[in-house]
């Protein structure tokens, strides 16, 4: 079907007319969106009486509104507390927190919020238009190609490496040796589970991610009576309403960042399987790559908050294309999605499209209309929530420690995951005292299984050939361009020394 | 977990075990009708040992969406996937009071294969039993609509001369166990690719990187106008009229193979058998009691599953098809295991 001007403008008022349930929904998802352990899947299905019982039209608005604000809300604790709420606020911990430190924390929240808001925005919009063609993504993104995504955000083990080459590989192979806990993907044979029942089904990512940042920055906070620096606090003090307009401008002048780094989200998202995690690490790794201050990215640099996040909030419109189109859910809160949808009724797949076109394109105009309430609802907040930086160390690491540990029990219900967080939480402590980085081992942790799987796969099909990770034009390409990321920062810098020494060479 | 003697055979067990469950069926315990009236006093809890949003997930929830009313009380849910089943079985059997309040739904082909190959820390029929089937959901082959494969016969002639390549959501399925019995018996060569998931497995085969899908035929229905469905794996199709006419294998190609199917069932402890007979026997007859109900048509119309798929299996039969099943998949456990 094509889209025409009034069809969308009927979409675009129908999902305004719900303005009330998104202001709920998106509520909702902002705020489990920022507790880890709390993801949208498990909210919807808390919530099934409600969307099982209203119509279709409704519980659909209502779902997709939770699940975009989730992705806006995971980043929150990630930019304050340097906890990430998901997986795919990890890589916005990696600058943000060091911004909330210097005092920037309002500045780090609105870069987060527009980033996810024009990130979300825009890719809603192309998956509006693109659709055809984005369905089409999983047709040439199998399990070879997805193994040379994956080594896009393991070679970001090596980028962060590059302060401590050895502590940084150390870190993100002891990540990689713990994401191989659990059965193996073709024979369900158990490996390193040490008789845990609970790791058979791998390393569970929330009571690791909560180890790891939450409980191990609890401990660290504990050292000091603050998280900001004497600076920051200054800072902090004397901010106001200038610091998110100072945030708003630094976003917008950055549009195009915010454009790119979100299509790589929606392209990722739009394969099944893939997550916001893998979208975001991507995400910061091409940021960096492309970047031209490279060096600056660790630091606190407002591009490196803005890519993942922008990525992760492109993930949104891509994984339920799947979904929609194929009639497969690409994730598993779109899975959930699937019950609700075929409880009432709703025949998903290409007819969608021509039996129910307010429906399928529908999704993502309740996505274009959510950011837009959300954005107007959540930036005046930033100056409230960004003072939580403010709270003495005292009250924060145990106020952290309580609210994650049963974040960590939440998704699974098993008090052994309290415990794992707990000795997650200690080694992640260790790591940062002496100078292993904890996004790393993550890293390890979510990529590793994935790359392993998708690995396998490809060898199995292929019989054991190793040609194959070569044997379609999609990969090589892909293969190139994962050279040409490894290659080009030795390149950049080199060119930028020459020039360096020409500039001087010039002023002498 | 109790561990039972070995002296006590799984076919003699099994027959008696059928023999509790079938006088509860009847009404031949010795309830006292005060008793039964103080049961159930509080909700019942769940063990699912697939994902949320799986075909077992929707099927569980439609049932007891009529049997709560019926029963008087609401099920809760748990979700413990991991091992093929293993995780939410053996979580189910050893932290679980047996009180009868607390029940497993799973499917028993697929669990019974990984029961058979991946020895785990529980013993079958002696820790637990099936209660009663609720569906059967025969196992498929399926290609993409724009696959070159017509039939099967246009498969098995490509699989006589090259591999052909099925995705399975994991190997231990009664799927995977068709496949290769049509590959043994018409000389093609079959390898499956687990993808972990049944989502994942029907995108694999839909996106062409693989040749074909061997699942269960209810949750590639709503896929019907972008696959083509070559043949099923029992004596007759249920709704040929949504499968694109697709033949029984055994039909189409002059073959004998046992029937594959999936049936999703509810079961419970051993001990919660012995222990509650009163209480078994309320919620088998309650159970029943939602094949009558109109409500539940709706329901299973609503989870998106064919009425013909909707069939009640006693305790009997329930484990008859897990003997069976265990039996095959001990023939192929060298494939299924590694």
């Amino acid at each position: 079907m094509e889209i025409t001007l009034p069809f969308l403008g009927d979409l675009v008022a129908t999902a305004f007319s719900y303005w009330w349930l998104i202001l709920i929904a998106t509520t909702i998802g902002i705020t489990i969106g920022a507790i880890p352990g709390f993801g949208a899947q498990n909210t919807i299905i808390m919530l099934l009486p409600f969307t099982l019982a209203v119509e279709i039209d409704m519980a659909l608005t209502f779902m997709v509104a939770l699940y975009v604000a989730s992705h806006m809300g995971s980043g929150i604790p990630a930019v304050l507390l340097n906890i990430p709420g998901t997986g795919g606020a990890a890589a916005t911990t990696i600058d943000g927190y060091p911004m909330a430190k210097k005092g920037k924390a309002q500045q780090a929240l609105v870069l987060t919020f527009v980033a996810s808001t024009v990130g979300g925005t825009i890719t809603a919009t192309l998956a509006l238009f693109l659709l055809p063609y984005l369905s089409r993504v999983a047709y040439y993104l199998h399990s070879v190609e997805m193994v040379v995504i994956m080594l896009f955000g393991i070679i970001l083990i090596a980028l962060i490496a590059a302060k401590d080459t050895l502590k940084g590989l150390i870190a993100g192979f002891f990540g990689l040796l713990i994401g191989a806990i659990g059965t193996d993907h073709i024979y369900s044979t158990p490996r390193g589970t040490f008789g845990f029942l609970e790791l058979y089904d791998g390393m569970p990512l929330i009571p690791a991610l909560i180890g790891l940042f939450a409980i191990s920055e609890a401990l660290v906070m504990l050292e000091k009576t603050s998280v900001l620096s004497e600076g920051g606090r200054a800072r902090m003090l004397n901010s106001g309403w200038s610091e998110s307009l100072e945030g708003i401008r630094m976003a917008l002048a950055r549009w195009w960042h915010i454009v790119w780094t979100s299509i790589i989200g929606l392209v990722i998202g739009a394969v099944p399987g893939a997550g916001a995690s893998i979208a975001a690490f991507v995400a910061y790794q091409q940021s960096r790559l492309f970047s031209k201050t490279p060096e600056a990215y660790g630091t606190g640099h407002p591009e490196a908050v803005m890519a993942p996040e922008a990525a992760n909030n492109g993930v949104g419109s891509g994984s339920l294309i799947p979904l929609l189109v194929i009639g497969v859910p690409g994730g598993s809160t779109a899975a959930v999605m699937l019950v609700v949808l075929t409880y009432h009724g709703v025949q998903l797949g290409p007819q969608l499209f021509t039996t129910r076109p307010e429906l399928a394109y529908g999704v993502f105009a309740t996505m274009l209309v959510s950011y837009l309430l959300m954005l107007f609802t959540i930036l005046p907040l930033t100056r409230y929530l960004s003072r939580i930086v403010l709270i003495s160390t005292t009250v924060l690491a145990p106020v952290i420690v309580v609210f994650t540990l049963v974040g960590a029990f939440a998704p699974r219900a098993y008090v052994f995951d309290m415990g794992l967080a707990l000795v997650m939480g200690i080694i992640g402590f260790v790591a940062r005292k002496t100078g292993y980085h904890v996004v790393a081992i993550l890293i390890g942790i979510i990529l590793g299984p994935i790359l392993e799987a998708n690995f396998m796969r490809a060898m199995r099909i292929s019989g054991n050939d190793a040609t194959v990770f070569f044997s379609s034009p999609v990969a090589i390409g892909l293969w190139a361009m994962l050279a040409f990321s490894l290659v080009a920062p030795f390149i950049m810098s080199r060119l930028r020394r020459g020039n360096g020494q020409d500039e001087e060479g010039r002023q002498a | 977990m109790t561990k039972h003697a070995k002296s006590i055979t799984r076919r003699s067990f099994l027959n008696s075990s059928a023999a509790v469950a079938g006088a509860g069926a009847l009404g031949l315990g010795t309830a006292s009708p005060a008793f039964a009236q103080e049961f159930p006093s509080r909700d019942f809890s769940v063990v699912i040992p697939t994902g949320e949003g799986g075909g077992v997930d929707r099927a569980a929830r439609a049932f007891t969406r009529v049997w709560s009313d019926i029963i008087g009380a609401n099920f809760e849910f748990g979700y413990y996937p991991g091992a093929s089943g293993q995780v939410g079985y053996e979580l189910y059997l050893n932290r679980r009071d047996a009180d009868v309040y607390n029940l497993l739904f799973g499917n028993i082909a697929p669990e019974m294969i990984m029961y058979a190959t991946q020895n785990p820390d529980f013993q079958y029929p002696e820790d637990f039993l099936y209660l009663a089937g609720i569906d059967v959901d025969d196992s498929v082959i399926w290609v993409a609509q724009n696959s070159k494969f017509e039939t099967i016969q246009d498969l098995i002639e490509e699989g006589q001369s090259r591999t052909i390549t099925l995705s399975t959501s994991r190997l231990p399925h009664p799927s995977t166990i068709g496949a290769l019995l049509l590959a043994e018996e018409t000389g093609m060569d079959v390898r499956m690719i687990p993808y972990g998931g049944g989502s994942a497995a029907r995108s694999a085969a839909v996106t062409g990187e693989v040749d074909g899908c061997a699942t269960f035929m209810s949750s590639s229905l709503s896929l019907s106008d972008q696959i083509r469905f070559l043949g099923v794996f029992t004596g007759r199709n249920r709704v040929p009229g949504m499968t694109n006419e697709a033949p029984p294998l055994n039909e189409a190609l002059g073959l004998d193979m046992p029937a594959l199917q999936g049936q999703r069932t509810w079961a419970l402890q051993r001990a919660a058998y012995e222990e509650y007979p009163e209480r078994v026997d309320t919620l088998l007859t309650t159970l029943q009691e939602v094949f009558d109900a109109p409500e539940y048509k709706d329901a299973v119309k609503q989870a998106g599953t064919p009425w013909e798929f909707i069939e009640y299996t006693d305790a009997e039969a329930c484990q008859e098809s897990a003997q069976t099943i265990i039996d095959l998949a001990r023939r192929y456990q060298d494939v299924l295991s590694g």
